[in-house]
């Protein structure tokens, strides 16, 4: 009684090799999306680029270019999906589901991969529909605009949004926290940057990824911009990387 | 198939696992008991590689945890059901889990039904109580039917019924030949269920038998309608009689029959006859005396 109660007549059919990286990178995919903060975070990145530049359109003066907002506004939803990519690790700490996901994967430098891949995936895809969206709003809403710089424009702005997500996720994935992260990210973006803009301009033009990306959008100062965007991803990833390696599951 | 040898684990100065050796075989239910603190849940980590062992070593199946090539096929964990997304439905999670370890989607409605959440699967888990999460959690840990279970308190927030399903579950993967190591601070809720106990204190494995071993007789308890004339013929016996609560006898070093044929050959009219259950709780100061 107790089997039929309890088990199934045939044991269950298992893979009996680990999944593949890009099998890994889709779940994380699956997981950011399979909740509502994830949700709200995708819907916010493609939707508030094009109704902030709605907005700007009617109160705007002579704009030129089409280059130049995209490259703003893309920085708006680069913004949001930092907040995705912080979830997608420290919301695994937060929420302590990192436990079942270690326990699967014991790896845990592959699971930090996976989910690399995954938010560098979403956030290009969801910069790359607001780009659209936003540059659609423009030239409904503005005549006469200069179209030229703006494939460029739109090309940085979807690199902007896998880099910031990926940012999101190494920040995410050292603090292992995600209100700290969160914090500590939007402080030195929002606040720490722009202080520095205004009292050491030479240093923040060395390091504010933000600026990398307007000056990138705009194609000024190409080689200095993906270093600084290269460097940041590089090093929050590798801080992520040891200290998901060093924190105990408790 | 579990082999832990020598794990220790130090937090600083403080020792929380010392030096935990033991073998689990394919066929058996152990119960991993101990009070709160007692290094269960530290050495059930330490087994996974989720809290680095400070040395000794733990194999699952020949290999250390982490390097099975799909751990997740081979032991099926349960170690903290509220480790879950409350934002997430029960048939999603375990979706997830499944696509994971690499079992069909169908095999989620299966455990689904085996442990009695289908109508809830489509609910947040947010949402559950307590004992729905730990069924959702066994849910998991079955999805790629593991020859290994290892879950940690499980009965917490499980009610009677939910105590008498897990056991039946247990008792049936054993018998399937299936290795079994669940671990409790309450031996009432695991004594029916495992075959042997490993029992924890202090870090340290204090005690390692079976139930019967472990917590078996010593002594025995009777009541009589003259209870000052049966006192008598046992002593006259030469039983060691002790007043026990409610009018018993405690008759120490004995089983039930002997003091059963000194009340039938002395015509005392008995009322209960029952040798001495030591608790746990007595085990533990026992044991825990007797190893300082």
């Amino acid at each position: 009684m107790t089997d039929t109660l309890t088990r199934s007549p045939a044991r269950a059919r298992v893979r009996s090799s680990g999944a593949a990286l890009p099998a890994l990178a889709g779940l994380e995919m699956r997981k950011s999306l399979s909740t509502r903060s994830g949700k709200s975070l995708a819907v916010a990145s493609v939707v508030l680029a094009p109704v902030a530049t709605a907005l700007a359109a009617t109160t705007a003066d002579a704009i030129g270019s089409a280059a130049g907002p995209i490259g703003a506004m893309g920085m708006f939803t680069a913004l949001v999906l930092l907040s995705l990519g912080v979830v997608s690790t420290a919301g695994e700490w937060s929420h302590r589901t990192v436990q079942t996901t270690f326990l699967l994967v014991p790896q845990r430098g592959r699971v930090l991969a996976a989910k690399a891949v995954a938010v560098a995936a979403l956030g290009a895809m969801f910069a790359a529909v607001s780009a659209a969206l936003s540059a659609g709003v423009l030239a409904v809403a503005l005549q006469g605009l200069s179209w030229d710089a703006a494939p460029r424009a739109l090309a940085v702005v979807v690199a902007a949004g896998a880099v910031f997500a990926v940012i999101g996720a190494g920040v995410g994935a050292a603090l292992g926290n995600t209100p700290a992260a969160l914090t500590s990210l939007y402080l030195v973006l929002l606040a720490v940057m722009p202080v520095l803009a205004t009292f050491e301009p030479e240093i923040a033009s060395k390091v504010n990824p933000s600026e990398a990306v307007m000056n990138l959008s705009q194609g000024h100062l190409t080689t200095t911009s993906v270093l600084i965007l290269s460097g940041w991803v590089l090093v929050t990833l590798a801080a992520g990387a040891v200290m998901t390696r060093r924190r105990p599951v408790q | 198939m579990i082999t832990v040898s020598g794990l220790t684990k130090q937090y600083g100065a403080r020792t929380v696992v010392d030096d935990v050796s033991f073998t689990l075989a394919p066929g058996t239910v152990t119960g991993f008991l101990g009070p709160n603190g007692a290094g269960k849940t530290t050495t059930m980590r330490m087994i996974t590689g989720l809290v680095p062992a400070t040395s000794g070593s733990a194999l699952v199946d020949g290999c250390r945890y982490a390097s099975l090539p799909n751990p997740g096929a081979v032991l099926g964990t349960l170690l903290d059901a509220s480790a879950v997304h409350p934002g997430r439905t029960g048939r999603r999670h375990l979706r997830l889990l499944a696509d994971t370890i690499g079992v069909a989607p169908a095999r989620v409605d299966e455990v689904l039904e085996l442990v009695g959440l289908t109508s809830a699967a489509r609910r947040r888990i947010g949402g559950y109580s307590l004992g729905m999460r730990q069924r959702l959690g066994i849910a998991g840990a079955l999805l790629a039917d593991p020859q290994v279970l290892m879950f940690d308190e499980p009965a917490n927030g499980l009610d009677p019924e939910g105590i008498r399903w897990m056991r039946d579950l247990l008792r049936g993967h054993a018998a399937r030949g299936g290795t079994v190591l669940l671990s409790s601070h309450l031996l009432g809720e695991v004594e029916h269920t495992v075959d042997r106990l490993l029992v924890i204190g202090a870090g340290r494995i204090v005690a390692d038998g079976s139930v019967a071993e472990l917590l078996g007789s010593d002594g025995t308890v009777v009541r009589a309608v003259d209870r000052a004339g049966l006192a008598r013929s046992l002593e006259a016996a030469g039983f060691s009689v002790r007043s026990g609560d409610d009018g018993a006898l405690l008759v120490s070093g004995t089983d039930p029959s002997q003091v059963g044929a000194v009340a039938a050959a002395g015509g005392h009219a008995l009322i209960d006859l029952r040798p001495v259950e030591r608790g746990l709780e007595d085990l533990f100061f026992q044991l825990t005396e007797a190893s300082s």
